[in-house]
């Protein structure tokens, strides 16, 4: 084969003593299809930052189409033709779907006052390609978060480029978004390369020609993906023994149903809420009870993230909707006094606050001088043993999974009475799903109400007594669980009919 | 509306959806209404000296100053996301390069030319060490470099911290000297006219919708392939320059210049102007000439207690109407684009 059109030479990048990326080597030829896995914290995304240029290496070098660019800066390295995709949407929320990607088409003159037809015709065709043309003119702000990740994928298309670095593109998709994404990069013309980073095992067996497993920043093995399915200590470190056909481990399930009779904690009747005026919730009813795990699951844009934030009092809701905390009517309340009755919330995203250590983060919560505290720090430290050993660390300090279980930990720690989980697994490896589901089943046999927004069918199904299908601005399907892990097609029929409009 | 954002053959018209059309419906009621509003308001400023006093003309003069230095920091805060507190810095620099060349020729287009000339040489200098931080830190350096131009004024420049007198400009060749207050402030307003329209063109450019983009995240469009702090040093650059046409429009104005002029109050009523009107630039120059009211005229019927109508008055705009005022021109942006 020809020269690599990206070979990393034992590359490293240290945060004070710890090696987030430790001597890492990998070549990459144009048209491959390289996928990056390990479990969280090993060091994925900041490899992708070292050869975005992000990140400066601590040692090694990066040779790239035939230099050396490891001291190259971010831009020099984008026209070069590596274009890049966050693990989180880095868009610009007050411009338009299609300045967005207008952004990053090449060849147009700063003072230019209109586009030429080639530069919109090839941005409208980068927005076509990932199933956005319709929304071009919209607020990038309005996009729902799956088709802010397909916008970044297209910003990332749009630029041309020559290398492309994906960071989790299938988080936040759908099964049917992810089928289509998987069909897209191996649809990609064969010259340009593509590295991606994922923990949906099944997309990266349908994408990649090659993977390779970090593990605490150390490269494991490199191989076709069906090799390292079977690599045995790639099974030991990333699928934490667990079937690899089967992504989410089963978590200990509730057997010991609670009384049937246990009345709601929640109830929410006949919730409206909507996006500038477009009504996106019509009429949502659901019950969430007291040692239970209520699932809503629903395509993206569905409107899930909105249910759970207007629960919280985050999103405005409209006229006409109740929502009941222990029979007290909160809808009137704002968000601060509903977390204060009892009503905890672990956002999409995690928002972490910025500047705070962990240990800070863990500091901050105070239930109700009312109520009981439930759950202690140290408690919480036994839960998520990572968030001990990073109790000095700030979030961009941490993987993706040790913020997830930090926002988790943070909600706990009020005691909520409700606990609101919005899309938790997003981002995680399987293993630590595994972790998380086992924590939610065992909140839940505590006695709390738990509400999980969830576009991983597989563990809303697994931990979840009831699951409630959101589509078209209200409850499509609501049946308990173990029914429809007897009965899946029911659940799919429901999810795979396309609604008419796009939200 | 220009459509310089409107893909021009679109290949697949998009479907509108419902809400979007009934947006759209109240959104060009508004539309339509702003050409017709902002005739009248050139018609009122153009009419202005023969309706008010001559003090309350060369006040409209000064306010029309402030309103050219507000789209320089608005330039800045509201396309880049950078809140410059050194505007006034540039239009000293740009105010005595006006001076200077006084003694030469009288010809005002020829001193506005060389003083924005200067204030952009002086920025593009000065800009170097600005463009290094960002946000609040921006803020913190480019203060400094206004105190720093101010005491250099007071140390260096002709006539010391006492200033210097300089002669009436002549608008074109062949005209006599402006002295009647209203000749001088519609001097002023062709200038501000000439010079906003100038920046309008320019925000419509691919070089301000990269601007927005580094306000709303840096590093994306750094991975677009663009050197972001190049990008704002050419920015810094242009509002220096049009900071320096404002200091020249200020020597025309009021035939007189010191380091005062560059006191940091200036800065900061520029940069207030720029915040309120909440990224448009005619919102920019509303307020400035709002707050120059407020300090300047309705604070002299008030017997001298201009700054506390002018405090109340930043008040008053952040909290009342702004936010409303805002939303309505965003969505108009976005409708045009």
């Amino acid at each position: 084969m020809s020269a690599p059109l990206l070979r990393l030479d034992t590359v490293s990048r240290a945060y004070g003593a710890r090696r987030a990326v430790d001597e890492v080597s990998l070549d990459l030829h144009p048209g491959a299809r390289h996928a990056l896995i390990g479990p969280n914290g090993a060091g994925k995304s900041t490899l992708l930052h070292l050869i975005a240029g992000t990140l400066r290496p601590t040692s090694g070098r990066i040779h790239y189409a035939g230099h050396d660019i490891h001291r190259w800066p971010a831009h020099r390295r984008a026209r070069a033709g590596i274009a890049r995709t966050w693990q989180h949407p880095a868009l610009a929320r007050p411009l338009t779907v299609v300045q967005n990607v207008l952004l990053a088409v090449p060849g147009q003159h700063l003072a230019a006052l209109r586009l030429r037809p080639r530069t919109s015709a090839a941005a409208l065709h980068a927005l076509a390609r990932v199933g956005l043309a319709e929304h071009a003119q919209w607020p990038t702000s309005q996009l729902s978060y799956g088709d802010q990740r397909r916008l970044e994928v297209a910003v990332a298309l749009a630029a041309q480029p020559r290398l492309l670095l994906l960071d989790e593109p299938s988080a936040g998709l759908a099964t049917t978004e992810v089928t289509r994404l998987a069909e897209l990069i191996r649809a990609l013309p064969t010259d340009i390369a593509v590295l991606l980073v994922d923990h949906n095992l099944d997309f990266v067996t349908a994408v990649a020609d090659t993977v390779t497993v970090l593990h605490h920043g150390q490269h494991l093995t490199t191989g076709t993906p069906s090799d390292v399915r079977t690599h045995p200590d790639v099974r030991r470190v990333y699928l934490a023994e667990t079937d690899p056909t089967n992504h989410v481990p089963t978590a200990p399930k509730a057997t010991t149903d609670p009384p049937a009779a246990a009345p709601p904690i929640l109830r929410v009747r006949n919730l409206r809420a909507g996006h500038h005026g477009a009504p996106l919730l019509t009429g949502v009813t659901l019950n969430v009870r007291a040692g239970k795990v209520s699932a809503v699951v629903g395509r993206n844009g569905a409107g899930k993230t909105t249910l759970i934030n207007t629960i919280a009092g985050l999103h405005p809701a409209l006229s006409g909707t109740e929502i009941l905390l222990n029979n007290r009517l909160v809808t009137g309340l704002s968000a601060r006094r509903r977390c204060r009755a009892g009503i905890g919330l672990v956002p999409q995203g995690r928002r972490l606050f910025a500047g705070l250590t962990v240990a800070e983060h863990l500091a901050l919560p105070r239930p109700h001088p009312g109520r009981p505290r439930t759950i202690t720090a140290r408690q919480i430290l036994d839960l998520f043993p990572a968030l001990g050993e990073r109790r000095h660390h700030r979030p961009h300090q941490l993987s993706g999974g040790e913020q997830q279980m930090l926002a988790l930990a943070r909600a706990l720690l009020a005691a909520p009475k409700v606990l609101l989980l919005d899309e938790p697994s997003e981002g995680l490896a399987p293993a630590i799903v595994g972790q998380l589901a086992a924590i939610i089943t065992g909140l839940a046999e505590t006695g709390s109400a738990v509400l999980l927004a969830e576009q991983n069918l597989a563990l809303a199904l697994d931990i979840a007594h009831d699951v409630a299908v959101l589509d078209r601005g209200t409850i499509a399907l609501n049946a308990p669980a173990a029914d429809l892990r007897a009965d899946p097609a029911r659940l799919h029929d429901v999810l795979a009919v396309p609604t008419g409009s796009p939200r | 509306m220009t459509t310089i954002l409107t893909p021009a053959p679109a290949p697949a018209p998009a479907p509108a959806p419902d809400t979007a059309t009934t947006q759209h419906r109240s959104v060009s009621r508004v539309a339509r209404l702003v050409p017709v509003a902002s005739g009248i308001v050139v018609v009122a400023a153009v009419a202005l000296p023969w309706m008010v006093n001559a003090y309350v003309v060369s006040l409209a003069a000064t306010a029309l100053v402030m309103a050219v230095l507000a789209m320089s920091a608005q330039l800045l805060v509201g396309l880049a996301g950078q809140p410059p507190l050194g505007q006034a810095a540039y239009l000293l620099v740009g105010a005595y390069t006006a001076a200077t060349l006084a003694t030469l020729t009288n010809l005002g287009p020829v001193q506005l030319l060389a003083a924005t000339a200067a204030g952009a040489v002086v920025a593009a200098v000065t800009g170097l060490l600005a463009v290094r931080v960002r946000a609040t830190t921006f803020l913190m350096v480019t203060f400094g470099i206004g105190e720093l131009v101010h005491a250099a004024a007071g140390q260096w420049a002709p006539g010391g911290s006492e200033g210097t007198h300089t002669a009436p400009v002549v608008a074109l060749p062949g005209l006599p000297p402006m002295v009647r207050p209203g000749w001088v402030y519609l001097y002023v307003l062709a200038c501000t006219l000439i010079i906003g329209a100038a920046v309008i063109v320019l925000t419509r450019t691919r070089f301000a919708l990269l601007l927005r983009g580094i306000a709303a995240h840096e590093p994306r469009v750094q991975a677009t392939g663009h050197h972001t702090s190049r990008l704002l040093l050419a920015a810094y650059t242009l509002a220096g320059a049009i900071a320096g046409a404002a200091g020249a429009l200020l020597v025309a104005v009021t035939r007189y210049v010191s380091p005062a002029d560059a006191a940091m109050g200036i800065s900061a009523l520029a940069l207030a102007a720029a915040l309120i009107g909440s990224g448009s630039m005619i919102g920019a120059c509303a307020s400035a000439i709002l707050l120059v009211a407020a300090r300047d005229w309705a604070g002299g019927l008030l017997s001298g207690h201009g700054s506390t109508l002018l405090g109340l008055s930043f008040l008053a705009l952040a909290y009342l109407p702004r936010h409303r005022l805002a939303g309505l021109v965003s969505r108009r942006d976005r409708e045009r684009t």
